[in-house]
C-alpha cells in the first residue's frame, strides 16, 4: 500500500507529552484524596479478614453453647460476654461476618448482573425491550424494597425446599442450611437489579449519543462489538459505583431480613439474628454491647461502603481530569 | 483622554492539587473613558481569568489575586470591601458572557432580571424599573419590547438572549463594558448583528469597552487598542492599525499568518505556529 | 486505485453524486400512542456532485443542514428520500455487510476532538480497530501499519500505548484523522475539523489536510461555519440556508461574484484582519434570526430575512436550483 513507502515528513514536528503515570497508579492517586474512602476500605478490608478467617479468629465455634455460663458480662475468656444459652458473643459476631461476606457479594453479583444485562439490553435495542424492561422495573420499584424482598423469602422458602426434597442429592442441603442462603441471595438480587439497570439504560442512551460511537459506525464496526467495546467500558464505571453502594445496602437488608426473622436462620450467626436474639436485653443495662455490637458493625459497613462509592466516584470520572 | 482603568503588574494564581497554576503573571494595560480595547489569546491564555480578577470574580479558593494593583475611577479595587465592590459591579462596570444561556436565570422572567439590578443599584420603584426596562431592550433592538418582557429565557434566540445580557449590562449606565467573548457562540450573521449593535451603544452612552476574543480579524474593525496575551502575560500592545500592519511580537505574526483571510487572493500555505502552548505551570 | 488516480482517468466521472437528498427527523408526542406530530426538515431536497480529487466545501449557519448533509451522505443517517452515489453504486441502497464493506472507501473527521476517540481505548486501539474489523492487518503487521499512520499525520509513532487525555486538542484531531486513513478511503467528510481548536493549532491541521490530500488524492467534503477557511481549503463552494443549499459555485467566483443575497450578507459579516479594510467594509446586516426547519417559510425560504424580497418570493414555488453561466449554481428569483 502506498502509506507504507512514506517517510515523516520534514518539518512536521512531533509534539511531547507529560510523562507518563500507570493508570493505576494515578487511580490510586485520585482515589486516595478523599480521607474518607480510604477510611472506608480499611473497614471494608477488615470485614474481608474477618469473614475469610473466622475459623482461626473466633475463640469459640458459633454453636458451642455453655449452660453454665449464660449472660456472663465482657471478661477475658469473654470479651463480649455470652447470651442466654452461654455461647460467646465475640465469636458470634466474628462467625456473621462469613454470613454477611457470603451473602452481600452474591447478592450484589446477581442482582449487577442482571441489572447490566437488562440496562444494556433496554439501552442497546430500544423499542419494545426497552418498554418491557422499564415496565418491570417499574413494577418492582414500586414496592418498597425491603418489603419485597420479604415476600419473595416467605414465599420461595418452603416451595424451594419442598423442591428440593423430592431429591435424594438436594435432600441434606435443605437441612445444612443452604437453602436458606439461596433464598436470601435471590430475594436481594430480586429487589437490587431495577436500579441498576436504569442507570446503565441511561449511561448506554446518552453513550449512543457520543461522537465515538459514530465514528465507530462510520468505520463499519459491527453492533455487537460496538456494545461491548465501545459502550459497555465507558458504562461501567457508574456500575462499579453503584456496586460499592449496593454493598452496603445488601449487608444492611441481609440483617433485617434476619432481624424480621425471614432469612438465615439460627444457630447460623448472622448480625440482624443476634440483634433480635439480644432484644431483650434492650431493658437490662447491664448488657448494652451485646445489642449495639452488632448494630454498630452493620452500620460502619454501611457508611463504609458508600465512602468508598463515593472514592470511586471521584477517582473514576473522566471529565474531571486533574 | 482620561484614564479609566489602570491595571498594573497583576498576578493571579490558582493553587491546585498538583501546584500553583500563574494563570496571570504581570499584566499591566490601561482602559481610557470611552476607548474599546481588544484582548486577544488563545484558551488558557489568561485573558478571561485577567477580566474576572478586575471584576474580582475570582472564585476563591483555589484562585487569588496575589499582587498588583486595579485602579478604576481613582480607587484601588485590591483595596476596597466586598460591599463596595458590589456597588462597583453592575454599577459602575458590567460583564457580559459567552454563553448567554447559562447567564441568565432560567425561572425568572427577563423583567424580573432587569428590574432587579435598577431597583437595588437605582433605587428606582417597580413601575420605573419596568419603563426603563422595555426602553433597554428597545434599545438593544428586541421588537415588541412590551410583550417580550415577560418572557423566560428560553423563549429568545441565542442571538436575542444575547441582546438581553447587554440591555443588563447596561442597566445602570456603567463606564466600562467587559464582554468576554460575547460572539463565540454565535453564527457569523448574528455576530455582525451584535458587534454593530455594541458600536451603535458605544457611540451613544459614551462607556469604555474591554472586548476579548479569540479572533484577531474581528477586532480590526472594532477596538481602537488591541493587546495580545499568551501564556498569562502581555506580549504585545499597539493601536490596532500598528498590530495588523507592523506586527513586532512573533506570536502576534505568527497568529496573523495562521488565519486564512477571507479576501485570500492566492491560496497560499498556511504558516502555522508549531507546537503546543506550555502549561502555566 | 492509485495508478487510476495518477493517470488522471476518471477525472470527469463525480466520485460523489447526490439527488434529492431529504433527511427529516419525525417529531413525536406521547407516551405510550406515539403521534407524529411534524418533521425537522434537516435537509429538504440537495442534488450536488464531489468530483475526484476535489475539496467541496459546505458553508452555513448552525441548524442549516449542513452536518446532516454529511452524516446522510455516509448513511449514519439514512435520508428521507432521494440517492446518493459513491461512484456508481447508490448508497441509500445498501444494507449490513455490504455498506460496511462500502465504509472502508468512505471516512468522516469529526468536529470534536475530545468527544469523538474512545476514552477507554489506547491510540494503537483506536487507529487499529478499523484494520482488525475489516480484516486488513492484525498483530504485529496491524501495530506497524499504525505506527506508519501516526508518523503519517505527524504523531510520534512511540505514542501508540497513550490514551486519548494525555494529548492536547490538535494533537487528538490527527488521531482522529489517522484512524479516518486508516482504510485508505477515497473519501472524507470533514465535519468542522478545526472550529473546536485553538486558531495557532487550526493552521496546522488544514495544512496536514491539504498534504494528505496531495499525497493520497483524498477527496473532501469539507463543512465549516467559517467562511474563510473554506474559500482556503476548498476548490468549489456550496452555501446552506435553512435545508437547501442556494447557491454553489468555484471558490473564487463564489467569493467575488456572490450572486444570492444571502451569501453576500455571509461574506459581508465575516471580519477582515485589516482596518482599513474594514472601514470601508458596507456590511449587510440581516434581521432577525433563521425560521425554525419544522415550518420553513413559503416561497423562498431566505424571504423572511433578505433585504431585497420581492412579491414573487413569497410564493411558491421555490426559486429553482440553476445554472446561472459556467457552473455557478444558484437559487434566486433576482438572478433567473
Amino acid at each position: 500500500m502506498a502509506q507504507a513507502q512514506l517517510e515523516m515528513k520534514p518539518g512536521v514536528r512531533v509534539d511531547l507529552l507529560p510523562p507518563r503515570r500507570h493508570p493505576l497508579t494515578e487511580f490510586w492517586r485520585r482515589y486516595r484524596r478523599n480521607r474518607l474512602a480510604v477510611v472506608g476500605l480499611v473497614i471494608a478490608l477488615l470485614f474481608v479478614v474477618t469473614g475469610i478467617g473466622s475459623p482461626w479468629i473466633a475463640p469459640y465455634s458459633y454453636t458451642e453453647q455453655n449452660l453454665d455460663a449464660v449472660e456472663l458480662p465482657p471478661s477475658w475468656a469473654h470479651p463480649l460476654g455470652t447470651d442466654d444459652l452461654g455461647r460467646d458473643q465475640f465469636s458470634r459476631l466474628v462467625w456473621a461476618a462469613r454470613t454477611a461476606l457470603i451473602v452481600a457479594p452474591s447478592a450484589t453479583v446477581v442482582g449487577v448482573t442482571l441489572g447490566l444485562l437488562f440496562g444494556l439490553m433496554a439501552g442497546y435495542f430500544g423499542g419494545w425491550v426497552d418498554r418491557i424492561i422499564m415496565r418491570l422495573s417499574d413494577v418492582l420499584f414500586a414496592f418498597p424494597g425491603l418489603l419485597f424482598a420479604l415476600l419473595i423469602a416467605a414465599t420461595l422458602q418452603p416451595r424451594f425446599e419442598q423442591w428440593l426434597l423430592q431429591f435424594e442429592v438436594t435432600k441434606p442441603w435443605v437441612r445444612s442450611g443452604y437453602v436458606e442462603f439461596l433464598v436470601v441471595i435471590t430475594a436481594l438480587s430480586a429487589v437490587g437489579w431495577p436500579g441498576l439497570a436504569r442507570l446503565v439504560r441511561g449511561q448506554i442512551l446518552s453513550l449512543r449519543e457520543e461522537p465515538f460511537i459514530e465514528a465507530a459506525e462510520a468505520l463499519g464496526i459491527p453492533a455487537h462489538r460496538i456494545l461491548f467495546r465501545h459502550l459497555l467500558p465507558n458504562a461501567l464505571p457508574p456500575v462499579i459505583v453503584a456496586i460499592s453502594m449496593g454493598m452496603g445496602g445488601a449487608i444492611l437488608a441481609e440483617a433485617s431480613l434476619s432481624f424480621l426473622g425471614i432469612g438465615i436462620q439460627p444457630p447460623t450467626p448472622s448480625w440482624g439474628g443476634m440483634i433480635i436474639n439480644n432484644f431483650q436485653y434492650w431493658r437490662k443495662p447491664s448488657a448494652p454491647w451485646m445489642l449495639w455490637a452488632p448494630g454498630l458493625i452493620v452500620a460502619a459497613l454501611v457508611f463504609a461502603f458508600n465512602f468508598i462509592g463515593d472514592g470511586l466516584n471521584e477517582a473514576l470520572n473522566p471529565r474531571d481530569q486533574r | 483622554m482620561a484614564r479609566l482603568l489602570d491595571v498594573r503588574d497583576l498576578e493571579t494564581r490558582f493553587y491546585t492539587q498538583d501546584g500553583i497554576v500563574h494563570a496571570v503573571n504581570g499584566v499591566s494595560f490601561h482602559v481610557d473613558e470611552g476607548e474599546t480595547l481588544g484582548i486577544v489569546g488563545e484558551s488558557g491564555s489568561g485573558k478571561s481569568v485577567t477580566v474576572l480578577s478586575i471584576m474580582r470574580l475570582i472564585p476563591s479558593p483555589p484562585g487569588k489575586i496575589t499582587s498588583g494593583e486595579i485602579i478604576f475611577e481613582g480607587r484601588d479595587l485590591l483595596k476596597i470591601d466586598e460591599e463596595e465592590m458590589r456597588e462597583v459591579r453592575g454599577n459602575r462596570m458590567a460583564m457580559i458572557f459567552q454563553d448567554p444561556m447559562t447567564s441568565l436565570n432560567p425561572v425568572l422572567t427577563i423583567e424580573q432580571q432587569i428590574t432587579e439590578a435598577l431597583e437595588l443599584h437605582l433605587g428606582m420603584n417597580h413601575q420605573q424599573a419596568r419603563r426603563r426596562a422595555i426602553e433597554l431592550l428597545k434599545m438593544v433592538g428586541i421588537p415588541a419590547a412590551e410583550q417580550r418582557i415577560d418572557n423566560y429565557p428560553h423563549q429568545f434566540s441565542g442571538g436575542m438572549r444575547q441582546r438581553v445580557m447587554i440591555a443588563m449590562g447596561l442597566a445602570c449606565n456603567p463606564r466600562l463594558l467587559i464582554a468576554d467573548e460575547p460572539t463565540t457562540a454565535l453564527d457569523v450573521t448574528i455576530q455582525a448583528q451584535i458587534v454593530e449593535l455594541v458600536k451603535r451603544l458605544r457611540d451613544e452612552i459614551g462607556m469604555a469597552i474591554i472586548w476579548i476574543t479569540h479572533d484577531l480579524s474581528l477586532l480590526a474593525g472594532l477596538a481602537d487598542r488591541i493587546i495580545v496575551m499568551y501564556a498569562g502575560q502581555v506580549v504585545e500592545s499597539a493601536q490596532t492599525a500598528d498590530i495588523y500592519r507592523n506586527p513586532r511580537h512573533p506570536y502576534t505574526i505568527g497568529l496573523l499568518q495562521s488565519i486564512p483571510r477571507l479576501d485570500e487572493k492566492r491560496r497560499e500555505r498556511l504558516e502555522p505556529i508549531e507546537g503546543v502552548a506550555p502549561r502555566s505551570h | 486505485m492509485n495508478a487510476q488516480r495518477a493517470n488522471g482517468n476518471g477525472r470527469e466521472q463525480p466520485l460523489i453524486r447526490v439527488e434529492g437528498l431529504r433527511v427529516y427527523f419525525p417529531i413525536t408526542r406521547g407516551i405510550i400512542f406515539q403521534r407524529h406530530v411534524g418533521d425537522v426538515k434537516a435537509v429538504d431536497g440537495l442534488d450536488f456532485e464531489i468530483k475526484r480529487g476535489e475539496t467541496l466545501g459546505l458553508v452555513g449557519e448552525s441548524g442549516c443542514g449542513k452536518s446532516t448533509t454529511g452524516r446522510a451522505i455516509l448513511q449514519l443517517y439514512r435520508p428521507t428520500s432521494g440517492h446518493v452515489y459513491f461512484g456508481d453504486v447508490d448508497l441509500t441502497t445498501l444494507k449490513g455487510e455490504a455498506l460496511r464493506r462500502m465504509r472502508r472507501r468512505m471516512q468522516m473527521i469529526f468536529q470534536d476532538p475530545y468527544a469523538s476517540l474512545n476514552p477507554r481505548m489506547t491510540v494503537g486501539g483506536i487507529v487499529g480497530e478499523p484494520l482488525e474489523v475489516h480484516g486488513i492487518a492484525k498483530g504485529k503487521e496491524k501495530r506497524e501499519r499504525v505506527q506508519e499512520l501516526l508518523r503519517v499525520v505527524g504523531l510520534n509513532p512511540y505514542f501508540i500505548n497513550r490514551y486519548p487525555h494525555e494529548f492536547s486538542g490538535g494533537q487528538r484531531q490527527r488521531i482522529g484523522i489517522a484512524r479516518a486513513l486508516a482504510l485508505n478511503p477515497d473519501f472524507i467528510v470533514c465535519d468542522e475539523p478545526i472550529s473546536a481548536l485553538d486558531v495557532s493549532i487550526q493552521a496546522q491541521i488544514i495544512n496536514l489536510l491539504e498534504d494528505l490530500q496531495e499525497q493520497f488524492g483524498l477527496t473532501y467534503l469539507f463543512i465549516a461555519h467559517d467562511l474563510s477557511v473554506v474559500r482556503h481549503i476548498s476548490d468549489r463552494v456550496a452555501v446552506m440556508y435553512l435545508g437547501k443549499i442556494v447557491e454553489l459555485a468555484n471558490r473564487v467566483e463564489l467569493y467575488e461574484h456572490p450572486l444570492h443575497p444571502y451569501t453576500q450578507a455571509l461574506l459581508s459579516a465575516v471580519p477582515i484582519p485589516d482596518p482599513e479594510i474594514e472601514a470601508q467594509r458596507q456590511r449587510i446586516i440581516l434581521e432577525g434570526d433563521v425560521p425554525s426547519p419544522t415550518n420553513p417559510p413559503r416561497g423562498c425560504r431566505f424571504h423572511t430575512r433578505c433585504p431585497l424580497a420581492m412579491d414573487v418570493c413569497r410564493e411558491d414555488p421555490e426559486p429553482e436550483f440553476k445554472d446561472a453561466g459556467g457552473g455557478h449554481y444558484v437559487a434566486c428569483h433576482l438572478v433567473h
